[in-house]
């Protein structure tokens, strides 16, 4: 060893940097803007399969209406979430003129988050206003919510007529939800937002946090909009097996991908490895059991129950406490997406800066 | 893009003092009572007898490649071309902290506005100050000392363009900023003459940080590598 090496290890000091940047809006947001995007998935799907599918069963018109309402309310609340934690909110409101930088991931995810809630918003309409969701309904629909609220208003016939007149050709619809669909998938930008920082080693993982963002999320939201649609439609058919198969997929793919990336921070370097102790020393531990909870049950009872709903083999007793179960595990899948996202930011540690003397 | 100008710091000539620090709040009209664009950390090692402490004192880098640029939405850090200092447009910043996450040196502070402001080596006085302002001018040009390197009491930090900077640094000093040490983002003189001259031997020595305890291994001092930001290797 020469005299260097020697004089180098004298002294090795590490300057941590505050990483308390941010605060508990801006996981809430990362979190709606997919949420937003699976639910929107969830009611595109449900509307291709009953206009070019064919479908007419009672089911379609269900997901399609809560599908794109949580995915409208979802985008808003994403977009208040962030806005709380902005010093100009002007200046964000006013996008297209100040957010010019299209490098980096907040300028290209305000895009997307607008596009998503503009389409989501037309799609909606759409679908709750015009001859069709009259027909739907008891009377002229007005049971549907948020029908009700337009009726209570006393100008549902107008909106409907309004709407029926510029409803675009089918052709034309069928676009308009495709690139709903493509919108939908770009939520994934909520994962490259927080990978694309080199400082800290827990998100920074260009794969895994984008992965694991979109499919924890759009796991969420399609369970979220299958869950609300069996709190009033409690029979679970095939066309909703179907679905709480894909949303526990989804939350099988997103465990396997948490579990990846939790093995790369435990072999991490020294901000990884802080973040790792955090995870798994403090409080932030019972968040992990949350979320490692939330996604189990969801594969569990997603696959088996769904899978059993879907084929038409789901034993009677099972078929009354079905609803209820899918519920409340999609409940619980929920809050777990949240929480993953908390857990990300509160764990984040920045390099620290290197002394060596 | 004409000349960089960028900062110089010698661990071995620093006190501590916090001169640098409280300089630069009083120009800029900083809380006098913390560090904020300028800080001077303790570092300190081992319990007395054994104590060691190394006092490092740091602000923006004006960084060649300027992570803080890259994400700022709204266009309000800029990389000037004309002296490659990195100033703040508080006209167009959004408060949204994101360059915070991407400096590798804590500079990004925000105020109680809650938009960001950080050293832009007293191009003018006060946040936001050096954005649109006409190239930086040497002393003897007429352009104001910055303020921190003026109050150092050890002549422990200088600034100016890098061929200049470097001719004032010494010979290893200078060779391990051309060899890419912390990045290129900052020169910094080693510790000691003697390690200085055996520094030679591993110009780009830094710690890994991935192998906390470990001893000094030879690396490129790349943040994204290293896992860490090598600041002072001496
Ligand atoms: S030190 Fe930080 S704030 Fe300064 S230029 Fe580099 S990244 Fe930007
Ligand atoms: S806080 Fe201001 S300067 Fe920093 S990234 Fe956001 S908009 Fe840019
Ligand atoms: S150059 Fe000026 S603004 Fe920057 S740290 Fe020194 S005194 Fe402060």
């Amino acid at each position: 060893m020469t005299s260097s090496l020697i004089a180098l290890e004298t002294f090795v000091g590490f300057r941590w940097l505050p990483a308390d940047y941010w605060d508990l809006s801006i996981p809430v947001y990362l979190y709606l803007a997919v949420v937003a995007g699976g639910a929107y998935l969830a009611g595109a799907s449900a509307w291709f399969r009953r206009t070019l599918g064919g479908g007419g069963g009672r089911l379609e018109p269900e997901l399609i209406r809560w599908g794109f309402l949580i995915a409208v309310v979802s985008a808003a609340g994403a977009g208040l979430a962030v806005m709380s934690h902005l010093a100009v909110v002007y200046r964000a409101l006013l996008f297209p003129i100040y957010l010019t930088n299209f490098s980096s991931w907040i300028t290209i995810g305000t895009w997307i988050l607008v596009i998503l809630s503009v389409i989501a918003t037309l799609c909606l309409v759409l679908a709750l206003f015009g001859e069709d969701a009259a027909d739907a309904g008891d009377g002229d629909g007005r049971s549907l919510w948020p029908r009700a609220v337009v009726a209570k208003v006393g100008v549902l016939p107008t909106v409907d007529r309004l709407v029926d007149r510029v409803r675009p050709p089918t052709g034309a619809l069928v676009a308009l939800h495709a690139v709903g669909v493509l919108f939908a998938v770009a939520t994934i930008y909520t994962g490259f937002e927080l990978a694309i920082v080199e400082t800290v080693p827990l998100w920074n993982e260009p794969v895994i946090v984008p992965a694991l963002f979109l499919t924890s999320g759009v796991a969420a939201g399609v369970g979220l909009t299958l869950a609300v649609t069996l709190l009033f439609e409690r029979e679970i058919g095939r066309l909703a097996g179907g679905y709480a198969v894909a949303v526990g997929v989804l939350s099988g793919v997103s465990l396997l991908i948490a579990g990846i990336g939790w093995g790369e921070v435990a072999a991490g370097g020294m901000a990884a490895t802080a973040s790792y102790s955090a995870l798994t020393e403090g409080t932030l531990a019972i968040g992990v059991l949350v979320v490692a909870l939330g996604l189990a049950v969801a594969l569990v009872v997603g696959v088996v129950l769904g899978a059993a709903a879907a084929l038409g083999r789901l034993p009677e007793p099972v078929e009354r406490v079905g609803g209820p179960l899918l519920i409340g595990s999609f409940g619980l899948l929920t809050v777990s997406g949240l929480v993953m996202r908390i857990l990300f930011l509160l764990a984040a540690e920045q390099h620290p800066v290197v002394v060596v003397a | 893009m004409s000349e960089q100008w960028m900062f110089y710091f010698d661990p071995n000539r620093c006190i501590g003092c916090h001169a640098c620090s409280i300089a630069c709040n009083q120009r800029h009209d900083r809380d006098a009572d913390e560090d904020d664009w300028r800080t001077v950390t303790h570092l300190e090692r081992g319990e007395y007898p054994d104590f060691q402490e190394l006092p490092v004192s740091m602000s923006c880098m004006h960084c060649h490649d300027a992570p803080c640029e890259q994400v700022c939405p709204p266009d309000a850090i800029v990389k000037r071309e004309e002296d490659g200092l990195v100033t703040v447009n508080r006209d167009r910043c959004i408060g949204c902290h994101y360059c915070a996450w991407a400096c590798p040196y804590g500079a990004p502070t925000y105020d109680d506005e809650g938009l960001m402001s950080k050293c832009n080596m007293c191009l003018g006085e006060g946040p936001g100050s050096g954005h649109g302002k006409p190239p930086k001018q040497k002393p003897e040009d007429g352009g104001l000392k910055p303020s921190c390197v003026d109050n150092c009491v050890g002549e422990a930090i200088k600034a100016g363009p890098v061929s200049e900077v470097m001719a004032e640094a010494s010979e290893t000093a200078a060779r391990r900023f051309e060899n890419g040490a912390y990045n290129s983002r900052v020169i910094v003189e080693p510790m000691d003459e003697d390690s200085a001259a055996g520094m030679d031997d591993v110009a780009d020595a830094s710690i890994d940080a991935n192998d906390e305890g470990a001893a000094a291994v030879p690396a490129g001092g790349s943040d994204a590598d290293g896992g860490a930001s090598d600041w002072l290797n001496g």
